[in-house]
């Protein structure tokens, strides 16, 4: 949030005085309050009033955001009986055999449970939230800032993107739902958060089949979205709005795409489900690749931690800092798997889920929440 | 001009209060601010540092003295006799011996490791006073900075109820 400027007779008395006794302010604000986390930072704020006018500006917000580390996102279902009665945000801060996970947001959204509320994207502290594939909204979590967004009923997301030019944050779609987009043409869609205008059409040669796949979720890189499928890579060019495809390794079993400190990875899982392939993309231009690990899971140890061995786990390949960070789940199980083959931790709790997505925390306040209708800050969907 | 000692170049560098210390090319290179000075070809002869006295400018070489990374002539650290492990436990325990020292002296070092851009040493400094901030009370925090609180209540109001999550 941009605050409000604080009273004339506040300035006055704070101009006299430095932010921080025996440190020039400059270094107080680019050394230290610039590193403090979110919630800190938002409680600095009424430390006094020169303090909340330090940690206001957009240039401050920006240089905050871009010093957050970039943490993996897990949710987690909050029920009663069958019915989810929120949903809980939680980054994954601290992965070293942390057995607390600490929520950090709560939306108080009904939906019915093992479907219906997904969390489709992130991008620059953005969240974009699904309701049973037809209702659509938009989240920051660090400043409560929520927002439907009805222009996109009927549509799938594809991917969510910062466009570099205009500073634009837009989703890449693709009709989906012939009932509420009855007029939409097949092909691929671009929408800009706070345009005031529908879904744009850019054409696409590909087919509706095609496009479909694509909705399994994207990793954006160097500008552009990857995804992975049938042993290509398909990438979309978020300023030339055009699709290519590269070359990545020949592997078996399910594969997927993730960001692997400054290079594009590819995760293989066998069909036993009982060890992966981890490869990274060396050379970005020249697409080349090379196997970087190799981790069988220590099925053993699993049966005997949780009790029970079910291969039909859900395998997730996400990293922390550059940190490669394997996750499996099943039931109310999470656990994570070391590059040695060994469980570092385990964590129980009941529709606790893992994503495929990371969250890079900003305080930036965007202008186009408030363009958009139903915005909402502070209040409901957040419970806390 | 900088002199040559047992083929490792050497640096001098002056503080404000007339101090001059001679150091390794390489330790003073810790420091971003002087490492560009050195590739700029404007370190010819002794580099003054501004502002920082000599009792802090001779705590930040200590420092830089002990991170440098200890290399052969090809440049590989030396880490083919200690284990990677072992030398960073070693440096951990190395900085938090370091880092005992007074507010004063603490807020000075930062402000050096600023001004000179070593990073290292500016997380290390910087820490313990991100930890007051983040960990301590509103009324703890302004009596670490002794200031007081020049909030009307009903403007410290607002700005809890704008942020709301962050007092929970």
């Amino acid at each position: 949030m941009i605050s409000q400027p604080a009273t004339m007779a506040a300035a006055a008395r704070a101009a006299a005085t430095h932010l921080l006794p025996g440190l020039p302010d400059e270094v107080v604000v680019w050394e230290i309050l610039v590193r403090l986390p979110p919630k800190s930072l938002l409680r600095c704020r009424a430390v006094c009033p020169a303090w909340r006018r330090a940690t206001s500006t957009r240039d401050f917000l920006l240089t905050h955001h871009a010093r957050q580390p970039t943490l993996p996102l897990l949710y987690g279902y909050n029920c009663a009986g069958d019915v989810v009665e929120s949903l809980d945000i939680i980054p994954l801060d601290n992965v070293a055999g942390a057995d607390q996970l600490q929520y950090s947001a709560r939306l108080g959204i009904r939906s019915v449970y093992g479907h219906g509320l997904v969390l489709q994207d992130s991008c620059d502290g953005l969240l974009l939230l699904s309701i049973y594939s037809t209702h659509f909204s938009i989240y920051n979590r660090a400043t409560r800032q929520y927002a439907p967004l009805q222009q996109l009923n009927g549509f799938m997301p594809l991917g969510m993107y910062r466009h570099g030019p205009t500073g634009e944050y837009r989703l890449l779609l693709h009709p989906f739902r012939r009932l509420m987009a009855p007029d939409a043409q097949d092909g691929a869609y671009v929408f800009s958060l706070g345009s005031g205008q529908l879904p744009r059409y850019i054409g696409c040669s590909h087919t509706q089949e095609f496009l479909i796949y694509l909705s399994a979720g994207s990793v954006l890189f160097h500008g552009s979205l990857h995804w992975y499928m049938n042993h290509i890579i398909m990438v979309f060019d978020t300023i030339a709005e055009s699709f290519r495809s590269m070359r990545c390794p020949i592997v078996n079993g399910c594969v997927d795409l993730f960001e692997m400190g400054d290079m594009l990875g590819m995760f293989s899982l066998n069909y036993e489900g009982t060890s992966i392939e981890i490869w990274e993309m060396q050379d970005y231009e020249a697409e080349i690749w090379a196997l970087k690990y190799r981790v069988e899971f220590p099925v053993a140890e699993i049966s005997l931690q949780c009790g029970k061995f079910d291969h039909h786990w859900e395998v997730i390949v996400t990293s922390w800092d550059s940190d490669v960070l394997v996750l499996l789940q099943f039931d109310d199980w999470l656990l994570q798997v070391g590059m040695e083959g060994q469980l570092v931790a385990s964590f129980h709790r009941k529709g606790l889920r893992p994503t495929r997505l990371r969250l890079k925390q900003s305080l930036v306040s965007h202008a186009f929440f408030s363009t958009l209708e139903g915005y909402v800050v502070n209040g409901s969907p957040f419970i806390r | 001009m900088a002199t040559r000692e047992a083929g490792k170049k050497m640096i001098m560098l002056k503080s404000p209060d007339g101090m001059e210390f001679e150091v390794e090319e390489a330790v003073a290179m810790e420091s971003q601010t002087i490492r560009k000075m050195i590739e700029d070809d404007c370190a010819d002869t002794a580099i003054l540092i501004p502002n920082i006295n000599s009792k802090i400018l001779s705590r930040v070489i200590e420092y830089c003295n002990k991170h440098v990374p200890t290399t052969g002539a090809t440049g590989a650290a030396a880490s083919d006799t200690v284990a990677p492990a072992a030398l960073a436990e070693d440096l951990k325990i190395w900085d938090a011996e370091f880092i005992k020292v007074n507010r004063a002296t603490r807020f000075n070092l930062i402000q050096a490791a600023s001004y000179l851009n070593i990073k290292g040493l500016l997380d290390l400094t910087s820490q313990t006073t991100i930890d007051t901030i983040s960990d301590n009370s509103l009324e703890e925090i302004r009596s670490f900075l002794s200031t007081k609180n020049d909030y009307l209540p009903e403007e410290e109001q607002t700005i809890r109820r704008e942020n709301q999550w962050a007092f929970q």
